[in-house]
């Protein structure tokens, strides 16, 4: 193994979840998100001389992204998102959030339900600051906006987000559960 | 600021992602509205919130093997250009070394060329000067001679005058040699009769300094896309000399 990719290994394999984790939000299926950061890594490699340290993650997570889109535009622009099916959703959380308290359960399940409604750059911006941290200024230069924009947008993503997460708890309670 | 400009921070302000005046501009305003505040208090409850529950997706351990395995590959350094042009490169040692073999050949068999011809040469002086043809225009001009071989060559050979230098133009033949027929132009030099045989190299150049076969002296070489063998009866050295001073009027 190279110097080159020792110190790349290094630097991103331990960002592997995060980059997962953000490629299966906006993909939102397993197989495709593996594919995505699979296809960021090899990006990430060859682009690899024009990292300049800094956030290592940050730059990684652009990537991803970047190989979501690319991945998403593949498919028709009226299929940009699955549509919310209860069943699958419930399964998917069962399994990496094994049961707690029955109560965090619940609202872990309304969050992710109420995430993966909201339109992908609403997603992408919530698990970018929310989740990974990322600065304005990182989410910026990560999607290529300014700083203005992202202020507005995360603003929006939580409206919609909490909004949507009202919703669920409300049908939840109409439904008696 | 009011309520709705206040309203369009409050993300930022609460990341703490504003600048000192209008940080404080915001903290202003809530200090003095509490509907502001609850609306702060919300944000800020809901954002925790969200970074507390919200289920994260683990990548699948297998995943971490296939990136390795696509980074190896694509990390794999670039053969070397030598590597690449390796096929071409064998084929290229290839055909050089089978034109060095054909060259080694060729020139192996070349004595045997120069053989031939020299028989030929030597038979062909010997003619000229047993039976009664040593030429067929006689002339001590070589402004004669030159033109007289025009209708029967291919090919205009040079005539050299070297009267000063002691060859007596005597006139100008035409022969067979190396498988054509050849311009011979025939020089006196005292008692002895030179031959010069003159035709295009398209056969072959020929080379070679003065030998002797048979009791005659001869020379060969190449010159301006013409043979040139000069054979006589005379002394190694007058050959040479011969060749020398025929060579200078040529280039003249």
């Amino acid at each position: 193994m190279g110097d080159e990719r020792r110190q790349f290994d290094e630097i991103f394999l331990p960002h592997l979840d995060a980059a997962y984790n953000l490629a299966r939000w906006i993909v939102q299926n397993d197989q495709d998100a593996q594919d995505v950061v699979q296809e960021a890594y090899i990006r990430a490699f060859k682009g690899f001389h024009g990292f300049r340290g800094g956030n290592g993650r940050a730059w990684l997570l652009t990537i991803v992204r970047n190989a979501a889109y690319t991945w998403l535009n593949k498919r028709v622009s009226d299929q940009r998102w699955v549509p919310y099916v209860e069943e699958k959703h419930a399964q998917i959380i069962s399994i990496n959030q094994p049961a707690k308290e029955h109560g965090i359960e619940k609202q872990t399940e309304d969050l992710h339900s109420a995430l993966e409604r909201l339109p992908p750059e609403f997603r992408e911006v919530i698990i970018l600051y929310e989740i990974e941290g990322l600065s304005y200024k990182e989410l910026a230069l990560s999607l290529g906006v300014p700083v203005g924009t992202v202020m507005s947008r995360l603003s929006r993503a939580r409206r919609r987000l909490r909004a949507q997460l009202e919703q669920s708890k409300t049908r939840r309670a109409a439904n008696g559960l | 600021m009011d309520c709705d400009e206040v309203g369009q921070l409050l993300d930022a302000y609460l990341d703490d992602e504003l600048d000192e005046t209008t940080r404080r501009e915001v903290e202003k305003h809530l200090d003095g509205c509490p509907d502001c505040k609850i609306e702060a208090d919300r944000i800020a409850g809901f954002s925790s919130l969200v970074r507390t529950t919200l289920p994260m997706y683990k990548a699948p351990p297998a995943l971490k093997a296939k990136i390795r395995a696509s980074l190896r590959e694509v990390s794999e350094p670039e053969p070397h250009w030598l590597f690449r042009l390796r096929r071409p490169l064998i084929y290229a040692a290839a055909i050089l070394l089978l034109g060095f073999l054909l060259a080694t050949a060729l020139r192996t068999f070349a004595p045997n060329r120069n053989q031939e011809l020299i028989s030929q040469a030597i038979t062909n002086h010997a003619c000229s000067l047993m039976v009664d043809h040593l030429v067929d225009v006689t002339s001590n001009d070589r402004h004669i001679i030159r033109p007289w071989f025009n209708g029967k060559l291919d090919y205009s050979p040079p005539v050299a005058d070297l009267a000063q230098e002691g060859y007596a133009l005597v006139g100008g033949r035409i022969d067979m040699l190396d498988k054509r027929p050849v311009a011979a132009i025939v020089y006196r030099h005292g008692s002895l009769v030179i031959n010069v045989f003159v035709w295009p190299d398209a056969n072959g150049k020929i080379d070679f300094d003065v030998q002797s076969d048979r009791g005659y002296h001869f020379c060969g070489w190449n010159q301006a896309g013409l043979n040139y063998f000069c054979i006589s009866a005379a002394t190694a050295e007058d050959i040479e000399k011969f060749e020398d001073e025929f060579r200078d009027h040529v280039n003249l």
